[in-house]
């Protein structure tokens, strides 16, 4: 991966917008998303910078995390990227577990896994060096992230209200991606910015 | 669940007045923490408050979470079925620790913890007919991998006329207790947002109040960065711990509040409980407040 510059710079160019916390790393509601690029499950790059114009999701994922399957085994996360990738929103999954450690796969197994699930992100981002997960502030998977067609982080936290592993909590929780995802494509600001991300723990 | 089955006829026996039943229903998932209901007391009496414990034995590298799980996981949960009139209050947590996977700070238990809880017995109880106080604890278990555990846990205990005894657990829950945080008797704290930094101002009291070590545990997520380095600075008279807010927090938080954990230059830790207002420095000066003990 080329990108570690960009993403060292990314991440000084974030220090300094978020001042005296120096080199703890996080991308921060209102500020610009730090840029990266990253291969997919099918070896192709994609690059933030090159979205531009897109509202974009980044979704933090580990399949073998339980808070993750809570929402995979409802059918919650495929229905989300089903229902945003259909209104021009790109949708990236990302894992960030090092090589060896739990949720890490090769391409072949993340692909199998996907379509096992439904899963339906625009594509699914390989992090193995945990780069980008570091320089997002990810904790958790999941941990989600909007960043609007101008670059700009607009949501960042959990994906809903409902810290739990139950699947029969999906349908009572208030799901904060969707509602930010609504608000910004319909040019609103964002009402709830961001929430506590809950989740295992990225994998780094 | 062999293993809760086991437990509960060893305890049963070694306390007849007591019948533990644990009745182990974790999810198959579960098998790195083994859960059980335990009394202070042999039996209870009509309209006093006693306290039953939740203990989680963790097999080796395998943790359970504090009310504020940290960067991740989950706190345990008790949904309590008791007899009518029954009320039972929250957990007392015991300080955690830390526990640190890169960049990911959460607060935990190891090994073994037993989590209080105080129950009120209605006043109309009459002495003679136990009652069973049922619970059903869910817990999120954690390696480095996660595993979500369960189980429904009961405990059985005699009604009697006179002064209940100390039951063979006793000595679990005063083990918990010397990790409750205390009424910060004496202390003073204050703290001042400033510049993109939290600082807790620590004057503790005039006798012993030299500190090696200490470290804040907010009760609430989203208030402080968890795997932020906390530094120590200052002297007796008033001692320093800069703290770092979390990341997309928003506003500074109007009042800190958690667990203090100090450790005197032979070791010796101690918890005590802070709530303590938060001046922004930008905006006023700090005043000075005196914990109120509670």
């Amino acid at each position: 991966m080329t990108i570690r510059a960009r993403n060292l710079a990314a991440l000084a160019m974030a220090a300094a917008l978020t001042a005296p916390t120096a080199a703890r790393a996080a991308a921060m509601v209102g500020q610009p998303a730090p840029d990266f690029t990253l291969v997919d499950s099918n070896g192709a790059t994609h690059s933030l910078a090159d979205l531009k114009g897109k509202m974009v999701v980044l979704e933090w994922v580990n399949f073998e995390c339980p808070f993750v399957g809570k929402h995979y085994g409802s059918g919650n996360m495929q229905k989300l990227q089903k229902t945003y990738t259909g209104k021009g929103v790109v949708w990236l999954s990302i894992n960030s577990s090092a090589a060896g450690k739990q949720g890490h796969f090769a391409p072949d197994k993340i692909n199998a896994l996907m379509k096992e699930k439904g899963a339906a992100p625009t594509a699914y981002l390989i992090d193995t060096d945990g780069a980008v997960g570091r320089a997002y502030g990810a904790k958790t998977t999941p941990h989600m992230f909007v960043v609007d067609p101008g670059g700009t982080i607009v949501y960042a936290g959990g994906i809903d209200d409902t810290p739990s592993t139950d699947q029969a909590d999906v349908p009572k929780a208030r799901n904060f991606v969707s509602a930010a995802l609504d608000e910004a494509l319909a040019g609103k600001p964002v009402t709830t910015a961001s929430s506590t991300p809950y989740g295992c723990s990225v994998k780094y | 669940m062999r293993f809760n089955r086991q437990r509960a006829m060893t305890e049963a026996g070694r306390a007849a007045a007591l019948v533990v039943a644990c009745v182990g229903v974790a999810l198959a998932a579960s098998r790195h923490v083994q859960a059980s209901l335990v009394a202070e007391h042999e039996s209870i009496r009509a309209g006093e408050p006693f306290w039953v414990g939740l203990r989680l034995k963790m097999e080796p590298g395998w943790h359970t979470y504090w009310k504020n799980p940290g960067d991740a996981g989950l706190p345990t949960r008790v949904k309590w079925t008791l007899p009518e009139g029954f009320e039972a209050g929250p957990i007392d947590w015991p300080y955690p620790r830390p526990f640190s996977q890169g960049p990911v700070t959460s607060y935990g238990y190891e090994d073994e913890v037993l989590l209080p809880v105080p129950i009120t017995p209605p006043p109309s109880l009459t002495a003679g007919n136990p009652v069973t106080l049922a619970a059903r604890v869910d817990w999120l278990e954690c390696q480095e991998a996660c595993v979500p555990g369960r189980a429904d846990l009961s405990l059985t205990l005699p009604v009697t006329a006179g002064a209940p005894r100390a039951a063979a657990e006793a000595g679990g829950f005063a083990d918990a207790r010397r990790r409750l945080p205390a009424a910060p008797s004496g202390w003073t704290f204050q703290a001042a947002e400033k510049g993109g930094a939290i600082e807790l101002v620590m004057r503790p009291p005039r006798t012993g109040g030299t500190l090696r070590e200490a470290y804040f545990f907010p009760e609430e997520p989203a208030v402080l960065d968890h795997a932020a380095p906390q530094t120590l600075a200052g002297t007796a008279a008033a001692y320093r711990l800069a703290l770092t807010p979390a990341p997309n927090a928003g506003r500074s938080p109007a009042r800190l509040k958690g667990v203090l954990v100090v450790h005197d230059p032979e070791g010796k830790a101690r918890a005590l409980r802070v709530d303590a207002p938060v001046a922004n420095k930008g905006a006023g000066g700090v005043t000075p407040q005196a914990m109120e003990e509670r």
